[in-house]
């Protein structure tokens, strides 16, 4: 389970393992740049990137969950997302929570 | 006449390539100009038919930024929610951007721009959050980043492409 809420309502936090991370630095491909260039003229949403960054992110978080999966633990509380933009053209994205074990109440 | 002679076939390319250079930046600009409030008031259209069409099944708002739940008593599963957005203005918004900047103030172009792209990526939250089964949405957080920007000398130079970022804590 993964929540951005400091506990799960519900749920009792029995015990912390840590901070879990994940993290993935993703570039465009120059064709889909160039597309994205054109939309620029008329504005408005930039699919190409939306759909870029959405799956970076479900990778970055799928990173954490299994660093905190080896730390034994069944779910990771207050979830928070980074994004930096690293050398032209690269993103990095970033997700850290608290890894814990929980038992519902 | 002219002749077209094996020597001239590459100049004629070349002075083609030029001419379509040449003409393309002007052309656009004056299309973002002409079409570009048709599509952002479509869009703003759309968006907003979806929201009343989610406002209807809901009864309310199924999203909040609370942390814990509204109407739920007993949580049997929770998971974390997230959608988002890329947007970008366009040249005709990003030059009365600049223009405005010049002499500070609102600038309207950029406001209508950040809203949209905000409220589009909580709207497509609700409806996630509906496909996906959850009753409610709590700790909602909308975040903003500048994505594949180029920074010259230390600073940016002007507005470029933004990510909205809306996330949460589904429960149900």
């Amino acid at each position: 389970m993964t929540s951005n809420t400091e506990t799960i309502p519900g749920f009792k936090i029995t015990k912390s393992l840590g901070v879990a991370t994940g993290s993935t630095v993703r570039a465009k491909h120059i064709g889909k740049d160039i597309l994205a260039g054109l939309k620029n003229i008329v504005g408005g949403e930039l699919k190409a990137y939306t759909e870029l960054l959405m799956e970076a992110r479900t990778e970055a978080l799928g990173r954490m969950m299994m660093d905190a999966a080896q730390r034994g633990a069944n779910a990771v509380v207050n979830v928070r997302f980074a994004t930096s933009s690293v050398a032209g053209g690269a993103a990095e994205l970033f997700a850290y929570g608290t890894a814990v074990t929980v038992q519902q109440e | 006449m002219y002749d077209i002679t094996a020597e001239s076939i590459p100049l004629l390319i070349i002075f083609v390539l030029v001419a379509v250079f040449v003409l393309f930046f002007p052309l656009a600009f004056i299309y973002s100009m002409l079409f570009g409030w048709i599509h952002e008031s479509g869009r703003q259209k759309k968006l907003l038919a979806r929201e009343q069409k989610v406002a209807g099944i809901v009864g309310g708002d199924n999203i909040h930024t609370l942390s814990t739940p509204i109407s739920l008593e007993k949580i049997s599963q929770c998971g974390l929610v997230m959608t988002n957005i890329t947007v970008s203005p366009s040249w005709w918004q990003l030059f009365l951007g600049s223009i405005k900047s010049i002499f500070g103030g609102q600038i309207q172009s950029y406001d209508k721009v950040l809203a949209y792209g905000r409220a589009e990526a909580m709207q497509r939250l609700r409806e996630q959050a509906l496909g996906e089964g959850w009753s409610e949405i709590i700790n909602v957080r909308v975040e903003t980043s500048m994505v594949m920007n180029k920074v010259k000398g230390g600073q940016q130079n002007k507005m470029g492409t933004l990510e909205f970022l809306a996330y949460g804590t589904g429960i149900r």
